[in-house]
């Protein structure tokens, strides 16, 4: 928070003289306004509009607000798209994926940083490389690779294994893992081995506390990859079973063929659980984001 | 002759230097044995779905598909084909008008944003909030909701456009080739919403470590706003910026979901808002029997050289000197 | 190494094996084959719940009363809807990700073949086991068969039909029996009909999600071209002429002059029928079971508003029309067991006068429509039969359909490499459809260029 000391661009003082203090209060009602509208006005129209009838929905002109409150509407969405499930299947995948990923990449994040294995360098090296190639671009081959799986000819279209693996191939999060535990002072591990700590006690007992904020920038990275993936689930979990497919997959295939305030509805019941878990946990995710930030 | 003396000891005791060597050895071998034990699920992921998949496409681009289901050997067939294609080098000119525009409207307005709430005293918390409540939705979702504005009979923009007098558009399905089509300006509009929600909050808390004294003395030194601006945001927020210019740059060309969605999968009027990744995507997967994990490859493997050679050659000259 | 990091490499492991083990475990698709004389099949394209309610509860009935009657035969029925994405299609295909019996297009045995995903099965295709085999029509038995071995069974096929909206006609003054069979007297009927505005639109049609070019197909069919001449080696696109001209200029003038049509363009399968069962649509062009199978039933419009009349034409007599259908084909996976178990239920489901989909007697007690003049999948006895239950159990009033009915279009077909081309005039119709100045030449020329190289990649 700035103090009377910190100052940015335009110094307090400048803002507390008289005319500062009026362009000041202006230009804030005018951001808030204006930030207000182009946030918050789709938002509006994403609940209001899933509560107009199929006829008002596509009505021209559209109407700004419900004329005939339908809040049937959002009851027909949830049971014929089957939000419920949809949701659920996302919330499966995305937590999954992050279970996956706090096991083995934590766990080779620290092995990198503090056990320096042999070829490690050469192995966080390949990692690194990947960076450079993302994901979009190899969908084709991931998804033959997924069909058949090398050496163990396992199959895994359709299953939560083909989201959740694929996830833990995160360069990213390995390489901010790696990086910050590479600032743990080493006196800590050494003290800890001389005591005779094993590695595992070590990684659980000392280096997971401390890593709390990366651990949580890491988690919440992995979370939202998981949860705005759309080509990837549209690939390996469409298949021809609705029931296992993510949100976005499932409110997008039914677009063709449901009408337009049905999608609306389902859209605003898909967007709840984000916004209020958002909500909660904000303070959280904003330091998270702004810690791997600033670190950068 | 203390030399002599150390000499003679270790002389006479060259079995238990030996088991000590071994000790040191097992040791060794014990530390780097639990080492990759860590490692190895993240090394198996990578190497199922990372490193295998990578050499396979450059396989699959110099092969091509035979009758009963199997693969045959066949060159540069799928690289000079796909060079033929002409909806080819439209989906790389309209990539590239994407990142572009992307740059300009996704890139420019985030940092913009923050300075902007930088400086504001009040309401910080609320306005942070807002910025990054798109980024929550479910990105089809949001795409749809804004299909939904651009819908050219039903949709609210044109609306707004029809009170204020203004001629309508067929935004995401206004025909134009142009090198800044309003389709593809559409498309990056429903991006940047959607996502400059984490780049503006990042852009904050790197401006708010910038020390307070910089400014100070500049002030009063004399130097405007602008110039300010200029001279010591920018230059401190360097690191920063570049990284997520990179990031960005990448991402962007990777784009799929919000030309997909926006376009039901068509890639617009005279395909002005196909990106590369969707006609990878048509390639494999949309034209049923002549559909090609060949050509996809060859396209993959395509974008994967120019991404390297772009991210390549941006850290090199973007690298600290000195 | 110490007891405790063996723990935790074993741990490590130990979670990586289990999720391999469960994924193997439960992997979709193909089902368990057979044992102890037992066989389980799974099919695809079983009715929803959420979709067609009625047709959901209809196929379960049906699958327990044959489990009953065949106790030694489990039905594993995969709902989904719609059945069948081209995009996804391919990629199950290339996976083997497919049900032991798998829903497709008539157009999609060269795709199925090329991966190697169809099973032979000729030897268990007789009169015997299939009654009507005899009966079914060759247009319908071509798209299973490839040279003399057959690989499924038609479930269904269609001709199509201008679908027309009666209470929009008569509010427009026109005659609500007597729909326009020329381009021209579309473009006028459309005209009054966008005339009573609110959102209320003559004609619509597709430019996306390669129905665009699925109806231009239909278009040229009707105008008495072909989208493909098949007698060149390799084959060329043969729809760069006159009759395109007309057809493209008749929709831009509806678009722009008339403004007859939805400025709204872009619109892919499912769209037009919401609108056409909101009343806000005057004519599009379809098969009859849009009707029944997705009007009705999923955008609950009112059986009684919807007629039908020929394919628009240059003289009022179309020269054909684009015919397509369904098939179950058998996956390369299926056992001789299965297959046999398969072909008992498709012919009892989908094959047989008075049962299954031809259950007319249970449609019209259900409150479903009964009375289309589709599939017309049968000749002969069968044929005659299933009219003559069609006709006893009419719930609808099949004058409204006698137009369509009575032009009895020819059944073209659909082109080589449908999809393909189908995907490759998507742009056409779309630009014509956006652009008020599109140039209908060019856009010709430029598509069969297209089409002629994806004929001469085309590995088929």
């Amino acid at each position: 928070m700035t103090t009377a000391t910190t100052r940015t661009l335009i110094s307090s003082t400048q803002l507390n003289r008289r005319g500062g203090k009026i362009a000041y209060r202006i230009i804030l009602t005018l951001v808030i306004v204006v930030f207000t509208l182009v946030f918050i006005g789709p938002m509006y129209f994403l609940f209001a509009d899933g509560l107009k009838s199929t006829g008002e929905a596509i009505a021209t002109p559209p109407t700004l607000y419900p004329h005939h409150l339908h809040p049937a509407t959002y009851r027909q969405a949830f049971d014929r798209m089957d939000v419920a499930r949809l949701l659920w299947n996302t919330l499966y995948y995305a937590f999954g994926a992050l279970a996956f990923q706090l096991v083995f990449d934590v766990a080779a994040a620290y092995s990198l940083s503090k056990l320096r294995p042999v070829l490690g360098n050469v192995i966080f090296f390949l990692m690194l490389a990947t960076l450079m190639i993302p994901a979009t671009v190899l969908v084709v081959p991931q998804y033959v690779t997924v069909a058949d799986l090398p050496i163990l000819h396992v199959n895994l279209i359709g299953t939560p294994e083909a989201i959740w693996l694929p996830s833990v191939a995160n360069a990213f999060n390995i390489f901010l893992l790696k990086r910050f535990f590479d600032s743990i002072p080493a006196d800590y591990i050494d003290a800890a081995r001389i005591d005779g700590a094993s590695r595992l006690a070590i990684l659980r007992r000392i280096v997971l506390p401390i890593s709390r904020p990366i651990i949580g920038v890491v988690s919440i990275f992995g979370l939202v990859a998981v949860w705005k993936d759309f080509l990837w689930p549209l690939l390996v979990e469409y298949g021809y079973s609705p029931t296992r497919e993510s949100l976005n997959v499932g409110i997008w295939q039914a677009s063709a063929t449901t009408p337009q305030d049905l999608i609306i509805a389902a859209s605003a019941m898909a967007a709840i659980p984000t916004i209020v878990f958002f909500l909660i946990f904000q303070r959280n995710i904003m330091a998270g984001l702004t810690a791997g930030g600033i670190r950068g | 002759m203390a030399g002599v003396a150390t000499l003679r000891k270790v002389q006479a005791r060259p079995q238990a230097s030996r088991q000590l060597a071994a000790g040191r050895w097992s040791q060794k071998i014990r530390r780097n044995v639990s080492a990759h034990g860590f490692l190895i699920g993240a090394v198996l992921c990578f190497t199922f779905f990372s490193w295998y998949p990578i050499v396979r496409e450059v396989i699959m681009s110099f092969q091509k598909a035979v009758f009963g289901g199997g693969y045959a050997w066949t060159g540069f067939t799928n690289y000079v084909t796909i060079f033929h294609d002409p909806t080819f080098w439209q989906a790389w000119r309209n990539t590239l008008e994407f990142t572009l525009l992307a740059l300009v409207i996704g890139y420019a307005v985030p940092f913009c944003v923050a300075v902007l709430l930088n400086e504001l005293r009040h309401a910080r918390g609320y306005l942070r909030i807002l910025v990054y409540l798109p980024v929550m939705l479910p990105p089809a979702s949001a795409l749809l909701l804004f299909a939904y504005f651009y819908n050219a009979q039903y949709g609210l923009f044109d609306h707004i456009l029809r009170i204020l007098h203004l001629p309508t558009s067929q935004w995401v399905f206004q025909p134009g080739t142009g090198f800044i089509s309003t389709a593809m300006v559409s498309v990056v509009i429903a991006s940047t919403w959607m996502n400059m929600g984490g780049a503006t909050l990042i852009y904050l808390a790197a401006l708010q470590n910038i020390p307070g004294e910089l400014y100070e003395a500049a002030e009063l030194d004399g130097a405007g706003l602008f110039s300010r601006i200029r001279h010591i945001t920018i230059p401190q927020t360097r690191l920063i910026l570049l990284m997520l210019l990179m990031l960005q740059v990448v991402a962007t060309m990777q784009m799929f979901v919000e030309s997909f969605v926006l376009t039901n999968g068509g890639g617009g009027v005279g395909n002005n808002t196909q990106s590369v990744v969707m006609l990878i995507y048509q390639y494999a997967f949309a034209l049923s029997g002549a559909s090609n994990y060949n050509s996809a490859s060859a396209l993959g493997v395509v974008l994967m050289l120019v991404l390297a050679v772009f991210s390549g050659g941006f850290l090199w000259v973007t690298r600290e000197r000195g | 190494m110490s007891r405790q990091t063996l723990r935790a490499v074993a741990a490590v492991a130990a979670v990586a094996g289990l999720g391999l083990a469960a994924s193997a475990c439960s992997s979709s698709g193909s089902s368990n084959a057979s044992s102890g004389g037992k066989v389980t099949v799974s099919i695809d394209c079983a009715p929803t719940a959420a979709n067609n309610p009625v047709q959901h509860k209809e196929w379960v009935t049906d699958v327990a009363t044959f489990e009953k009657a065949n106790p030694k035969i489990t039905i594993q029925s995969v709902y989904n809807y719609p059945c069948e994405v081209p995009a996804t299609f391919t990629a199950m295909l290339r996976a083997g990700t497919e049900p032991d019996i798998f829903y497709t297009y008539f157009t999609d045995l060269p795709q199925v073949l090329i991966a190697g995903q169809a099973a032979d099965i000729t030897p268990y295709v007789n009169s015997t086991t299939v009654p009507t085999l005899s009966d079914i029509v060759p247009g319908a038995m071509r798209a299973v068969t490839a040279g003399k071995t057959i690989y499924g069974l038609p479930t269904s096929n269609y001709t199509q039909g201008l679908i027309y909206n009666r209470t929009l006609f008569a509010r427009a003054g026109l005659n609500p029996s007597q729909p326009p069979t020329t381009w021209a007297q579309v473009e006028t009927d459309a005209a009054k009909i966008a005339k009573l505005g609110h959102g209320i639109y003559g004609y619509g049609d597709y430019s996306a999600g390669n129905t665009g070019g699925w109806h231009f197909s239909s278009y040229m069919d009707a105008m008495g071209g072909t989208m493909v001449n098949t007698t060149s080696a390799p084959p060329t696109a043969a729809f760069d002429n006159t009759n395109a001209v007309a057809v493209l200029d008749a929709l831009h003038t509806m678009r722009f002059t008339e403004h007859a049509m939805s400025p709204t363009q872009g619109l892919t399968w499912g769209s037009l029928q919401q609108q056409m069962a909101e009343n806000k649509l005057g004519m599009y062009i379809a098969a009859p079971d849009d009707i029944y199978n997705v009007i009705v039933p999923t955008d609950k419009g009112n059986v009684n508003n919807f007629a039908m009349g020929p394919l628009p034409s240059a003289n009022g007599t179309p020269a054909g029309s684009l015919g397509g259908g369904n098939t179950y084909i058998f996956a390369k996976h299926d056992t001789p067991a299965q297959i046999k178990a398969g072909i008992k239920f498709i012919v009892f489901e989908d094959l047989t006068p008075g049962l299954g989909q031809f259950n007319f007697a249970r449609i019209k007690a259900d409150g479903q429509p009964v009375g289309f003049p589709e599939p017309e999948l049968f000749d002969g006895t069968a044929g005659t039969k299933i009219n003559s239950l069609r006709t006893k159990y009419a719930t609808v009033n099949t004058s409204y359909f006698a137009p369509y009915v009575n032009a009895n279009e020819a059944d073209l077909g659909e082109p080589l490499d449908a999809q393909a081309v189908y995907k490759t005039l998507d742009p056409v119709m779309l630009a014509v459809l956006t652009e008020p100045s599109a140039n209908i030449s060019a856009l010709l020329k430029t598509a069969a260029a297209n089409v002629d190289t994806i004929l001469a990649n085309s590995p088929g």
